[in-house]
């Protein structure tokens, strides 16, 4: 058995700068990050592109489905940022910064073009749909997959507000605290009741039958 | 007025308590060593409470966008260029307008010192051809650089190992092939594969990308098993991380780690859990068989050590076979599968002989 031919031995590479530059950043805080980002460093905002420009793309699409608005918002957002440079205020989680801009800067922009009721009718109905994915609950028999199809009826019945708090919470992995900012509640306890309560109504769905 | 879970001890947590408490989800949407010291120690004093804990986990991770809406290379490459190229504009307007203000400056001494008048004007030309380049520069496109392709094969009986040059590293199994640029591009890491191969993805911000057959599977760092021969389906397994598979019918599943995709050619998909020595033993040197067919049996010998295996005598089309073998010597492992099935075998060099005396 051969496990290291010749082949092995002519694939060695130098890595790519930027590979190093992402990992240099991964450590670190949002702090520090957003703090080289401010004091103009190109490298800080290689990375924040990077690491956040599909994040803001996808959650600004669940207001939009023009994506050339959201696409210009993100850019504007952005070209904003680095003329603001050197005079940027601390930052303690970028993601929920960023979040936070883009919603203001795509409700604004709807506002705009449609009359406000508008918008909030929409806003009600098709934003921030949640689904279970494909694969669980693990269809292995038929009252396995009925279940998943009963899942999904209770995630349907949430208001925008609970889904779009719980995709805050689980895909996106912001805390209360941000979750709070973002949805502009006062109180982080809010949104700690919000996503709660949500979860208590849809328990009786998800919760297996042993206990 | 429910109970919250601020001071709830976790060992007292019911369903929902786990599904809002901020650091289990951490800790199943991303474990990391601030996380997993407390959660893997917990579950080991509380083995009560770890069917609830996995189902809670697999709730959390079920969640996600009903509708994807995927940033396009394209606009990611346009937007960013867009950003800079703004930034651009921004800093030539402001070096122009404080050399205005510095020539007016000068004229005071001009008189005293008409060489500063030169020299500004020097820098402004500079300055303003310097600008002109740097803009150009920007503007021009560069040179589409030649996408060099490395391809690596293995013949049957023989494996191998490749590191690719963002540090990830391939198990290229036998009879397969991998094919990948000798440099990845900034956005995107992308393999092409035939056959089967375990990828241990290094992590970081660019995609790892893996075409394979119909189906592209997407990664950021993680490792898991591909398999994908003509006229069988693609069998995706997870061993840690996350990972996305598209197919081309627009098909999108999600694997967890211990879940393995299996994808028929008419891209009908279904998930399985499956056995981690049987699926990705080969790359640690184990050939495994188990409830294998006879004709498997050849073929997997006939791969694994680069032999032609030819059959004389009836084969009863019902057995089977069951063993595990790690680094053996083709001759042991025919003794071994003899043995137990009472049949002769008899090697020349690469022509392996089996017979059938009943």
């Amino acid at each position: 058995m051969n496990n290291s031919p010749k082949e092995q031995s002519n694939c060695t590479f130098i890595p790519v700068k930027h590979l190093e530059t992402i990992k240099v950043f991964e450590k670190k805080s949002d702090c520090d990050i957003w703090n080289a980002f401010n004091k103009g460093d190109e490298m800080a905002f290689n990375y924040l592109y990077r690491t956040y420009v599909h994040k803001l793309f996808q959650f600004g699409s669940q207001y939009s489905r023009d994506s050339s608005l959201v696409k210009d918002i993100i850019q504007n957002l952005f070209i904003y940022l680095r003329k603001k440079r050197g005079s940027l205020g601390e930052v303690t989680n970028i993601k929920g910064y960023l979040f936070k801009s883009i919603q203001r800067e795509i409700i604004r922009n709807i506002k705009s073009n449609t009359s406000f009721e508008g918008f909030e009718e929409n806003f009600r109905e098709s934003h921030f749909q949640l689904e279970v994915s494909p694969e669980v609950s693990f269809i292995k028999n038929e009252s396995e997959d009925e279940r998943k199809i009963q899942v999904q009826q209770a995630l349907n019945q949430l208001t925008t507000k609970q889904r779009k708090a719980i995709l805050l919470f689980y895909e996106e992995e912001l805390s209360y605290k941000e979750i709070a900012e973002i949805m502009n509640f006062s109180e982080v306890k809010t949104a700690r009741k919000l996503i709660y309560r949500a979860l208590s109504s849809l328990k009786e769905f998800i919760k297996p039958t042993s206990y | 007025m429910p109970n919250y879970t601020d001071h709830k001890k976790y060992e007292d947590y019911e369903f929902e308590d786990f599904l809002s408490d901020e650091f289990f989800v951490q800790w199943v949407k991303s474990p990391s060593e601030n996380n997993l010291h407390f959660w893997e120690k917990w579950l080991i004093s509380n083995p009560q409470k770890r069917e609830m804990v996995t189902e809670a986990a697999r709730f959390v991770r079920s969640i996600q966008y009903k509708e994807n809406f995927e940033f396009t290379d394209e606009a990611y490459i346009e937007v960013f260029e867009n950003i800079l190229k703004a930034d651009n504009h921004f800093r030539q307007l402001d070096t122009i307008s404080p050399t205005k203000t510095s020539t007016t400056h000068t004229k005071k001494v001009n008189s005293i010192f008409p060489v500063r008048g030169i020299a500004a004007t020097l820098l402004v030309l500079f300055c303003l051809w310097a600008q002109y380049e740097a803009f150009n520069f920007k503007i021009d496109p560069e040179p589409i650089a030649e996408i060099v392709l490395v391809k690596r094969s293995n013949p049957a009986g023989q494996k191998s190992i490749i590191d690719l040059p963002d540090g990830s590293r391939i198990h290229l199994n036998a009879n397969s092939e991998i094919e990948f640029p000798k440099e990845f591009s900034d956005e995107i890491r992308l393999v092409s594969l035939k056959g089967e191969a375990f990828f241990e993805v290094q992590k970081e911000n660019r995609p790892f990308l893996v075409e394979s057959g119909n189906a592209k599977i997407r990664v950021l760092g993680t490792s898991f098993n591909v398999k994908q021969k003509t006229n069988e389906p693609l069998y995706v397994a997870l061993v840690t991380g996350k990972v996305r598979v598209n197919a081309d019918n627009g098909d999108q599943v999600t694997l967890n780690p211990d879940e393995m995709l299996v994808m028929e050619e008419g891209g009908k998909f279904y998930k399985t859990s499956f056995d981690p020595l049987g699926v990705t033993g080969w790359k640690d040197n184990y050939l495994i068989f188990k409830n294998t067919k006879f004709s498997e049996v050849i073929d997997k010998l006939e791969n694994w050590y680069g032999v032609k295996i030819a059959i004389k005598g009836h084969l009863d089309p019902e057995w089977t076979y069951s063993g595990v073998y790690k680094d053996e010597m083709l001759e042991n492992v025919l003794r071994g599968i003899c043995m137990t099935s009472g049949m002769n075998y008899k090697i020349d060099k690469k022509q392996i002989t089996i017979t059938n005396p009943k």
